[in-house]
């Protein structure tokens, strides 16, 4: 969607949805997303731990950061490189704050401290980059943004006063929540599922509210927007703060799972790997961003075996990850999602055929 | 000029001071009282001087950059790994051959027509979709930078100094007092050396957009591309020769790099990163903008990590983020 | 900048609807406003006409602050909004209506109108969706009637005909509270039925709203006016009323000479 410049809003918004009662509400939900929530529910009855830790976990964290570029991306068309550093300095803040290896730094804070003022500080921070970046449009805001999340990375590795230079944090204590361990495999499958659900939720509502709905206005045109009294900076902002709460529950869980966190987490790499996911999903519609996370991850984690295969040397995953959204980006501007619906379309189109040329011979 | 001080008497005059100040920083020897606050002035002048020194390989990578930018309005985040590319290339053929300044013909030539075939296979495919094209030459560098990876593996490669250009010159400069005795300032011939080729080379970049036929024709393809186009110019040819051009200075940068520092796996970023600052800080477009903003940020850097070492690359963005606040469009950037 | 609300209170209400005083717009070394001195009155309907390039949408952006003055003042209902962004203008009653259609093509009507009547209330970054039942929602059906668009209302704006898309136009400008509207060419490729349904709309709005519209038409213009601005080169250089200018021998050699001959 993104990619394309001056895309409507009809794909994304389906505008504002007025319900009337719930169970209309309910029916509306597409039987895939039953399936799927059915699926996802189940899944550690027939899973490993690894597919349930490694695999799903970790493409539910992904997925989570990737959906906060998506909501600026694809509402706010802002495509910002910057979501990976905010999810990583709330990381750092719960490393920080709460309890790692490093204990002259760490202050050793509970949970239910560190997390929150870790979710506050990263909202604040991608605020602040959000109203630097806002200042300039299109082509400017990518590269404001990779510049910021550059100096970030370079910060956390000379600085060794906060954030433990080279090494950063090892050793993060994982949560317990009601006495159970969150980072044993099923018990963090389903933090990560509710944290991606939640989000998910969350900026398909916002997306339909009042403020979703300026914020596509904005994104198709700015000066109509602000002729119609609304504040398109502030608007741009916002979308800012509220994506930055998304990415930095993606971050903190991140922390978790690796159980530390350093300046190669918040490195160029991962900060291009969380716009690749976002695009190659999809940035049309939320749920690209799992997609694409989904996808990222299988590769990630099987490429090496899969390469070897085919005589390949395995360590070439980035070549292969790279090619992969060179091949995207040229022919589906809107992911996997744009070439399934493209998909769909042929397909209807292939059925009407046959019933529209029975008409044209009328 | 003057109308700059009828304007502005109380900025012009702080803006003598400071210059003041800094030439008598420079020349005079420093007091012993000045030196206990500021430390010697040996590691001052360093500072300065390797600072002005980053920001002319700055400029040569950022010019490049500036100039594809300016006058197509592409943006090729695959800069930084043609960068990198020409550094490999200089290191190769500086080794295989032993001549120095050969490899800056070559890595230029090279890295020139890699230019070529990025304007070719993806600019003009996709022309007004800048997004898209950001896009791909973000992929375009993943792939490159993992594939230089296998060619060259990790480990960093330093192109030799030749005979002529080692070792370091004598400026008149008083670096420091040894008792009685004048300490003059030492300092590494080839970085001069770049220095002044640097300057050249913008002067003569200037001059050419500014004072020649060509130029003009560039320039007015900026403003108007279908004006271009009808006097018969031939807009595409004109643009393949800039874009080759950009390319081929960020190669050379490689090779200047590559001497400098070192040619290594992660520079790519370091100077894509640079050149990204430094055009936003100069302003888009301008070749004066990126001169200033190389020349700001490689002081910045470089007094950063002398004085304030584990802060250092805050500073850089303060610049940054200042320039963004008080003049969105760069410090040379046009409305 | 600073106005306190008791002299915004003060301003409010007393002073004119819309105040211009040596407003001057260049474009690098070019002037497309020169001097431009303009009052109107609460209420007041008034049409500027002028050729091509006389500078007309020009000062419309002035007016509405899509664009800033490079020198001169702009009143609102006797308050200084010179250095006021377009949002705080709008806020203060003011509205404006396109040249080229800028509307929300994947929308439906409805929400396009309602996006215009959440702009100019409390609310504009609410979460909570809105209910058929809501009182915005309500004056947004409310004001496609007025505007003969209720059949389409849950049609998608880039599937409308042209003609309608120019009457949703108007209704956006009507959302809120307008106390002053600018009219930047409304009757542009309309059939003669869809002008005249314009003409109706126009003079049957509520007399307390004033309107300022630039128009080609000449029979639209003088018919939906009670006086004339004639702009040439970035100036005005007569004020009248539509006979007065009608009948002007100046004006006619400028404008209506190439119109009417």
């Amino acid at each position: 969607m993104a990619v394309r410049d001056h895309a409507d809003v009809s794909a994304t918004s389906g505008g504002i949805r007025t319900h009337t009662n719930y169970l209309g509400w309910l029916e509306s939900v597409h039987p895939a997303y039953w399936l799927l929530a059915i699926l996802l529910l189940f899944m550690p009855a027939f899973a490993g731990s690894f597919w349930l830790f490694q695999v799903w976990g970790w493409a539910f964290i992904l997925g989570t950061i990737a959906l906060s570029l998506m909501f600026l991306a694809g509402y706010g068309g802002m495509v910002s490189l910057v979501q990976m550093t905010i999810a990583g300095l709330a990381g750092y803040m719960v490393a920080i704050l709460g309890a790692s290896g490093v204990s002259g730094i760490s202050m050793g804070w509970p949970q239910w401290v560190a997390v929150p003022i870790a979710i506050v500080v990263a909202a604040i921070f991608g605020t602040l980059v959000g109203a630097l970046a806002v200042r300039t449009r299109g082509i400017y805001t990518i590269m404001i943004t990779l510049a910021v999340a550059a100096g970030f990375f370079y910060l956390t590795r000379q600085n060794y006063t906060i954030f433990n230079g080279y090494t950063g944090f090892g050793g993060i204590q994982p949560p317990h929540l009601f006495g159970v361990n969150m980072r044993q495999p099923v018990h963090f499958y389903y933090l990560s599922l509710a944290c991606a659900v939640l989000s998910f939720l969350a900026v398909v509502y916002v997306s339909r509210s009042p403020f979703g709905l300026a914020l596509q206005g904005i994104r198709d045109n700015p000066r109509r927007m602000a002729a119609l009294g609304y504040n398109v900076t502030a608007h741009r902002i916002a979308a800012y703060t509220f994506a930055s709460v998304i990415a930095a529950v993606g971050g903190i869980l991140l922390t978790w799972q690796n159980a530390q966190i350093a300046p190669a987490s918040v490195g160029i790499g991962p900060v291009i790997d969380i716009l690749i996911i976002a695009i190659v999903g999809g940035i049309g519609h939320p749920i690209g961003a799992f997609i694409g996370a989904f996808i990222y991850v299988i590769l990630r984690l099987f490429s090496p075996d899969m390469l070897m295969a085919l005589g390949l040397p395995g360590d070439r995953f980035r070549t292969l990850i790279g090619l992969g959204f060179l091949l995207i980006v040229f022919w589906s501007p809107d992911g996997v999602l744009g070439l399934w619906q493209q998909l769909k379309e042929r397909m209807r189109d292939n059925a009407g055929f046959t019933g529209l040329g029975g008409a044209g011979e009328r | 000029m003057t109308a700059f001080v009828q304007r502005n008497p109380a900025w012009s005059l702080i803006i003598v001071v400071v210059a003041a100040a800094l030439l008598w920083a420079i020349i005079a020897p420093w007091p012993p009282g000045f030196e206990e606050v500021f430390g010697r002035k040996q590691i001052f002048l360093n500072a300065l001087f390797n600072g002005i020194t980053l920001g002319a390989l700055y400029f040569l990578v950022a010019s490049g950059f500036t100039l594809i930018f300016g006058l197509m309005k592409n943006v090729n985040l695959a800069h930084g790994a043609l960068y990198l590319l020409g550094g490999y290339i200089g290191y190769e053929v500086a080794d295989a051959t032993g001549y120095w300044l050969f490899s800056f013909i070559a890595a230029f030539v090279i890295i020139g027509l890699a230019g070529i075939v990025l304007q070719y296979v993806v600019f003009r495919r996709m022309e007004g979709e800048d997004l898209r094209q950001t896009l791909v030459t973000i992929g375009i560098s993943i792939v490159m930078a993992d594939l230089m990876l296998w060619a060259w593996g990790g480990s960093a490669y330093q192109i030799l100094t030749p005979q002529w250009l080692s070792g370091p010159l004598t400026l008149p400069i008083v670096a420091g007092m040894r008792g009685d005795e004048v300490v003059y300032l030492r300092y590494p011939f080839v970085r001069l050396a770049i220095l002044v080729a640097a300057i050249v080379i913008g002067v003569l970049m200037w001059l050419a957009l500014n004072r020649t036929k060509i130029g003009m024709l560039i320039r007015a393809g900026v403003d108007d591309r279908d004006m271009l186009a009808a006097t018969g110019a031939r807009v595409q040819l004109v643009f393949v020769i800039v874009f080759a051009f950009g390319a081929g200075l960020a190669g050379v940068a490689g090779v200047v790099g590559g001497t400098f520092q070192s040619v290594a796996p992660g520079e790519d970023i370091r100077f894509l990163l640079a050149s990204l600052v430094v055009v936003i800080v100069g302003g888009m477009g301008s070749i004066l903008g990126a001169a200033i903003g190389a020349v700001l940020i490689g002081l910045a850097e470089q007094f950063g990590s002398v004085y304030f070492p584990t802060y250092s690359v805050v500073f850089t963005f303060m610049i940054m983020v200042v320039v963004l606040a008080f003049r969105p469009q760069g410090l040379m950037g046009r409305g | 900048m600073n106005v306190s609300v008791a002299e915004r209170l003060h301003a409010t209400g007393t002073g004119s609807a819309l105040e211009l005083r040596g407003v001057t717009r260049m474009f690098g070394a070019l002037a497309a406003l020169v001097d431009v001195t303009m009052t109107i009155e609460p209420g007041e309907r008034r049409a500027v006409l002028g050729s091509n390039g006389a500078g007309k949408t020009t000062l419309f952006n002035c007016i509405t602050g899509d664009f800033f003055s490079t020198s001169g003042t702009v009143r609102l209902f006797g308050e200084d909004v010179t250095h006021f962004p377009a949002h705080e203008r709008i806020r203060r009653g003011l509205r404006r209506t396109y040249q080229i259609s800028l509307l929300f093509t994947g929308l439906t009507v409805l929400d396009n109108v309602y996006l215009a009547v959440r702009g100019v209330s409390r609310g504009r970054f609410s979460l909570i969706r809105p209910r058929r039942s809501e009182a915005l929602m309500q004056s947004a059906v409310e004001l496609i009637e007025a505007v003969h668009l209720t059949d389409v209302r849950d049609t998608k704006v880039s599937e409308l005909a042209y003609g309608q898309q120019r009457q949703l136009e108007i209704a956006l400008a009507l959302a809120g509270a307008p106390r002053l509207i600018l009219f930047d060419e409304p009757a542009a490729g309309l059939s003669p039925t869809e002008r005249s349904e314009l003409v109706e709309i126009l003079t049957n709005m509520p007399r307390h709203i004033g309107y300022i519209i630039i128009e080609h038409d000449m029979d639209v213009a003088l018919r939906v006016a009670e006086r004339v601005s004639m702009m040439h080169n970035g100036r005005i250089f007569k004020e009248g009323l539509p006979e007065e200018i009608e009948s002007d021998p100046e004006v006619q050699e400028l404008y209506l000479g190439g119109g009417h001959g």
